[in-house]
């Protein structure tokens, strides 16, 4: 369990990371989310110990990183897969790592097998592409065993077989109990791995939910209804304080469920061909809660086509 | 949800036995040894030193004969054992350095105090290995140096000592052990600095820059200022003996300089390690 109360990080005038506090449960994946430069790295390295917070702490299992006497045992990170020295081998660095963490040397054969490496481990980790690269940190992450897993970015890199594998892999190492904490862009990825996120955007906690409640709360969340008698049903459902909007083919229904939709127009003998639940995705969730919290955000295309015709 | 088996694996796990100082020696030998520039630059060091003594005395034996009656007087076979050691120290305060700085630049740093949060160990297993490593480099390399130079010179018909003669032992061995002080202090700078470039720089400026303005500044200068500077207080008493310049101090005098230096740089690389964000 990793538990994150009121901490605060400040660069002298900015805080990178402004009175977070939220905590991660074992047994489920649970995401980490938000746009960049949101802290969501920052968080990660002050969980680890690496950097100091300004205020409020940080614990893992009840105790602080710096406090934990094996580490390695009890939290398996990967923050920055491109962190070994180009020349030494896959075994090799895992090898070094592992005697850090007072692990036994029989620890990297075995992690290099979970992560599929094993062939490749006495070549030079500076011949690694990325998606190997990811491997090889996920392997250290691995080596402790631990029962929390923290990992910045892990898909970052990976073709769809390999998404498609540690997803897998972290949903086994959720259901066996294990926490399991990951960053990521990625949000339809996001969406099938994780069970709960945690999103923060300038430092500052968003939301900490379920995804199935972080998405229906969305104003994407709608019902696509088609009926023959769309034209009586559409003033029942405005009268009950339903959105609706009518296109050609179909009504987009918002504010009621699609159940409740049912049960009117089986009332009123309503025929209903289509009645459809669309969950916002969580892209569209995300966008519409994170909208205003994007430090640095690319010019629209419609801004550059100005600047050209002056 | 946590089963009772997986509740069970989960406290197996954690219940391993405590990081210990230990483990973290060992890591860091393992980051020495599965390395290949670490045997060529130690390599270097020495060949590139004992080939450089050899040459230097290929010229003194070829020129020899030109020499003026003074000159030939003050002719000091045991000097030739010190002919290349600029080379080592360079090559091994170099070596001290990049043992901390590689990690800052590719960022296995961060992997190293998430090994081990008790950062100072970090510190303290680098300066051990460094230390013994440096050492053992720097008296094999002054040792050849020295055969080398004398079996060159014997060879041109010159006077030649040896390692029997007390005096020459004295000086191939505190010149040796003398080696590691500022490889110590590159590797506290590059804990100090985070920089490759920046921690070389300083290092090797400590190092260079007394010998290049030895000759420029008055005696009290030399007597009373470049004497407190770490190469010339352990060359206080590890070559005076053999060497007499303005910048030696009393030996005991000389262990204490170093002893202050090395606390100032080690004390401040490792205040900084414990409280810097990594």
């Amino acid at each position: 369990m990793i538990e994150v109360q009121q901490l605060t990080k400040r660069y002298g005038d900015t805080a990178a990371v402004n009175d977070l506090s939220f905590t991660v449960q074992p047994g489920r994946v649970t995401g980490f989310l938000g746009p960049n430069g949101a802290g969501k790295s920052t968080t990660m390295r002050m969980i680890l110990g690496l950097d100091t917070p300004t205020s409020g702490e940080v614990l893992v299992n009840g105790r602080p990183y710096r406090g934990i006497t094996s580490p390695m045992r009890e939290i398996g990170a990967l923050l920055d897969p491109k962190a070994f020295h180009p020349k030494r081998t896959a075994y090799d660095h895992l090898r070094w790592i592992a005697r850090a963490g007072g692990l036994p040397r029989t620890r990297v054969d075995e992690v290099l097998d979970i992560v599929g490496l094993a062939d490749v481990a006495n070549r030079k980790a500076g011949e690694f592409s990325l998606g190997m690269a990811q491997r090889l940190g996920i392997a250290t992450a691995l080596l402790g065993d631990p029962p929390i897993l923290l990992l910045d970015e892990p898909v970052n890199g990976l073709d769809p077989e390999g998404i498609r594998w540690i997803r897998s892999l972290l949903q086994r190492l959720a259901r066996e109990g294990r926490t399991v904490f990951l960053s990521s862009h990625l949000m339809s990825e996001m969406e099938e791995t994780a069970e709960h996120i945690v999103v923060i955007g300038r430092g500052q906690l968003i939301a900490d939910a379920n995804i199935e409640d972080f998405t229906r709360n969305s104003t994407s969340s709608h019902v696509r209804v088609v009926s023959p008698r769309s034209s009586d049903l559409v003033p029942l459902l405005r009268q009950a304080g339903a959105a609706v909007v009518e296109a050609q083919e179909a009504l987009t229904v918002t504010g009621v469920e699609s159940g409740w939709i049912g049960r009117i127009a089986a009332e009123h003998g309503i025929e209903l061909h289509e009645l459809t639940p669309r969950r916002a995705s969580l892209e569209a969730a995300f966008m519409e809660l994170t909208g205003d919290s994007v430090e640095y955000r690319a010019t629209a295309a419609s801004t550059l086509e100005t600047m050209e015709v002056r | 949800m946590m089963t009772a088996a997986t509740l069970e694996h989960t406290t197996a796990t954690a219940q391993g036995r405590e990081v210990s100082f230990r483990d973290t020696l060992a890591s860091e030998w393992i980051k020495l040894k599965t390395l290949r520039s670490t045997y060529i630059t130690l390599g270097l060091g020495f060949s590139l030193s004992v080939a450089a003594t050899g040459l230097f005395a290929m010229a003194v034996g070829n020129t020899y004969d030109g020499w003026s009656e003074a000159q030939q007087a003050s002719f000091e076979p045991l000097m030739f054992a010190m002919v290349g050691n600029v080379i080592a120290l360079i090559v091994a305060t170099v070596f001290g350095v990049m043992t901390v700085s590689g990690e800052y630049a590719n960022g296995m740093v961060r992997q190293s105090m998430i090994a081990t949060p008790r950062r100072t160990r970090v510190l303290w297993s680098k300066v051990l290995l460094v230390f013994g490593i440096t050492t053992v480099l720097g008296l094999a390399t002054v040792t050849g140096m020295f055969l080398v130079g004398q079996a060159v010179l014997g060879a041109y018909g010159l006077p030649t000592t040896s390692l029997e003669d007390p005096d020459a032992l004295r000086l191939v061995i505190g010149l040796g052990a003398a080696t590691p002080l500022f490889p110590v202090i590159g590797l506290a700078l590059g804990f100090i600095l985070r920089s490759t470039a920046g921690a070389i720089t300083a290092a090797l400026a400590l190092l260079w820059l007394p010998l290049v303005f030895n000759d420029m500044l008055p005696a009290w200068a030399q007597e009373n200022i470049l004497t407190l500077l770490p190469g010339q207080a352990v060359d206080s008493f590890t070559i005076a003996h053999a060497v007499d310049v303005p910048t030696n101090s009393p030996p005991l005098v000389g262990v204490v300089l170093v002893i202050g230096w090395l606390t100032l740089f080690l004390g401040s690389a490792q205040l900084l390690l414990r409280r810097r964000d990594v």
